[in-house]
């Protein structure tokens, strides 16, 4: 299996389009975002600046489109190319291939993370202590394994030319209801009832609890690890059923 | 004691076995009711057109399909158990190829996957494609990609070979050389099976032919012996005037008949015969050919024979709500 995940991340980081989405465009968003804001209007109702605020946005939003995009299209493509079947005729283990798309969806979403911090703190002079940043660094990466696991599902629920709209569609709409594109407290109230829900609000949540030098919200790690069993609870039944169709 | 020697040897000696094997989409039979057995160095041929069960007989050998009823045994074991303990290398037809890789990458994978592996240069070397080494799977002609599988296929040392329709999208010089391969593979005592529509691939390479048609085995033996089965020479000629059939249809040696306009065409398991007797009705056969019988001409008579027969003892038992059900299940397979 690891010589499998090797090459998958081979793959991943030879591919220079996705590596543009997901490790380049969550910074630039950033720097377009939160470029010209100044670094002390505090963003309504969340004790954050706004740089501070959308560090941790801009890092979920990338970490959200490694694994989101990385486990769905390429699982629906590969299904479809009989490449599943052929790996099937391996002493490979079938969770083995969902396994190898997680991981190497993980080594690009670590980058994604680290370069908005690193933009954010050199460029908007975002300050945090030493166990702040790799506090977030590590909850934003464990936390990206709930949409990893969404992706998968989305992999073996759609194929063909259906895979892309629906993961467009999942993925905009959790990443704007969610709050990651803007605070959700600009939202009107129902749908500020809403958001609140979405585990991408919840995902962005634990981020900024850290921010303000606060444990995350049990209510918050609640709705990641309510929507991962889901999540990975849909994978496996639509993986099992692929197989038997196969 | 003896009793539990043979038993033993069966098992061993007994590389694949089918056991009534059923296989259903919906109304439609895939596979009806298959028993196979294969030995072990055999090169064995698949047989049969489109729709008459192949890919999904070699499905349920890998362990792709699961069968609705019967068992499949490879090695004495389940396919996965048998996959699993890298006794079996395969070549799908629909098997795809992971993209945005280099082909000597993918072969790598391929060989580190295998319990007993082959070093990947030699499996490069042995499938001819170490030219392409460096070269992007997904940007291989549809004849690399097909020897790019069969690296896969043979990435280590497996003892059963199953390929699917393995020379699709090769030339005639790039299937020669793959069979070529190919047969190297089975002189080092592997059993190979391989399933084809290219009938002369049967014919040349295969020691046994398994000629499948609507999920059923209609014959099983040598080329020779399927073409012998069938008739083995065809007779056109022209005759002028108002034919009458019914002398030649006495013709000795005579398997088939079929007139249409002023032109008669005969298929005999005795052409020269069949040709003296022909003379002795006092006719004048213009435009006379004889010609051989490939085993694609050997092949649709036998279907044609047998689906003759079977339709005629089918309909005899079946009931009226079966035949609705079935006539429905044609119409499904013929779109």
């Amino acid at each position: 299996m690891n010589s499998l995940i090797k090459l998958e991340i081979t793959r991943a980081l030879r591919n220079r389009k996705f590596l543009f989405f997901s490790v380049i465009y969550p910074s630039a968003l950033f720097l377009l975002i939160a470029g010209s804001a100044d670094s002390t209007t505090e963003v309504d109702g969340t004790g954050l600046t706004l740089p501070t605020f959308f560090m941790v946005s801009m890092a979920s939003f990338g970490a959200l489109t490694a694994v989101l995009m990385g486990n769905s299209e390429r699982i629906a493509k590969e299904r479809e190319s009989g490449w599943v079947r052929q790996l099937r005729l391996t002493t490979l283990p079938g969770r083995g291939y969902v396994f190898a798309k997680t991981a190497s969806a993980a080594v690009i979403s670590l980058p994604s993370i680290v370069i908005v911090f690193v933009v954010a703190a050199a460029v908007k002079d975002v300050r945090l202590d030493t166990w702040q940043w790799f506090a977030l660094t590590g909850v934003i990466w464990a936390g990206s394994l709930v949409f990893a696991a969404l992706g998968v599902a989305i992999g073996y629920l759609a194929s063909g030319d259906a895979v892309r709209p629906i993961t467009m569609i999942v993925y905009f709409g959790l990443s704007m209801l969610g709050g990651l594109w803007m605070p959700t407290t600009t939202f009107p109230d129902w749908l500020q009832n809403i958001a609140k829900w979405l585990p991408t609000h919840a995902y962005a949540a634990l981020g900024q609890a850290i921010e303000l030098g606060n444990a995350p919200h049990t209510k918050d790690i609640a709705i990641l690890a309510v929507s991962f069993a889901l999540f990975a609870g849909g994978a496996a039944w639509l993986y099992r059923k692929d197989t038997l169709k196969a | 004691m003896d009793d539990m020697t043979t038993t033993a040897a069966t098992t061993t000696t007994s590389v694949v076995r089918f056991e009534s094997v059923t296989k259903s989409y919906g109304n439609v039979r895939a596979v009806d009711g298959l028993t196979l057995e294969l030995h072990p160095g055999e090169t064995v041929a698949l047989l049969g057109p489109n729709g008459a069960g192949k890919s999904t007989t070699l499905d349920l050998l890998l362990g792709l399909k699961n069968a609705d009823s019967g068992t499949v045994r490879v090695f004495g074991t389940g396919p996965r158990e048998a996959i699993v303990a890298g006794r079996v290398g395969a070549m799908l037809q629909s098997g795809g190829l992971m993209d945005e890789v280099t082909v000597g990458e993918l072969v790598k994978l391929a060989c580190d996957l295998h319990p007993k592996p082959y070093r990947a240069g030699d499996v490069l070397a042995r499938a001819g494609i170490t030219q392409i080494a460096d070269r992007k799977v997904n940007k291989l002609s549809g004849g690399q990609a097909q020897r790019v599988r069969f690296a896969l296929a043979t990435a280590g040392d497996s003892d059963l070979i199953v390929l699917d329709e393995p020379t699709t999208g090769m030339d005639v010089s790039a299937r020669q050389a793959f069979w070529a391969t190919m047969r190297e593979q089975a002189d080092q005592g592997r059993t190979v099976l391989f399933a084809t529509h290219y009938l002369e691939e049967a014919d040349a390479i295969a020691d046994r032919v398994l000629v499948l048609h609507r999920g059923r085995l209609l014959a099983d033996g040598t080329a020779a012996e399927i073409k012998a089965k069938a008739g083995a020479r065809r007779v056109a000629f022209d005759l002028e005037g108002t034919i009458d059939e019914a002398p030649l249809r006495a013709l000795p040696f005579l398997t088939s008949i079929d007139v249409s306009g002023q032109t008669v065409r005969i298929q005999s398991s005795d052409a020269d015969a069949t040709v003296h007797a022909l003379y002795g009705l006092g006719v004048y056969p213009r435009n006379l050919e004889v010609a051989g019988l490939g085993l694609e001409q050997a092949f649709v008579a036998i279907t044609a024979a047998e689906e003759a027969t079977l339709t005629a003892a089918e309909e005899a038992t079946r009931t009226p709500a079966e035949e609705a059900t079935r006539t429905a299940a044609e119409e499904a397979t013929s779109k």
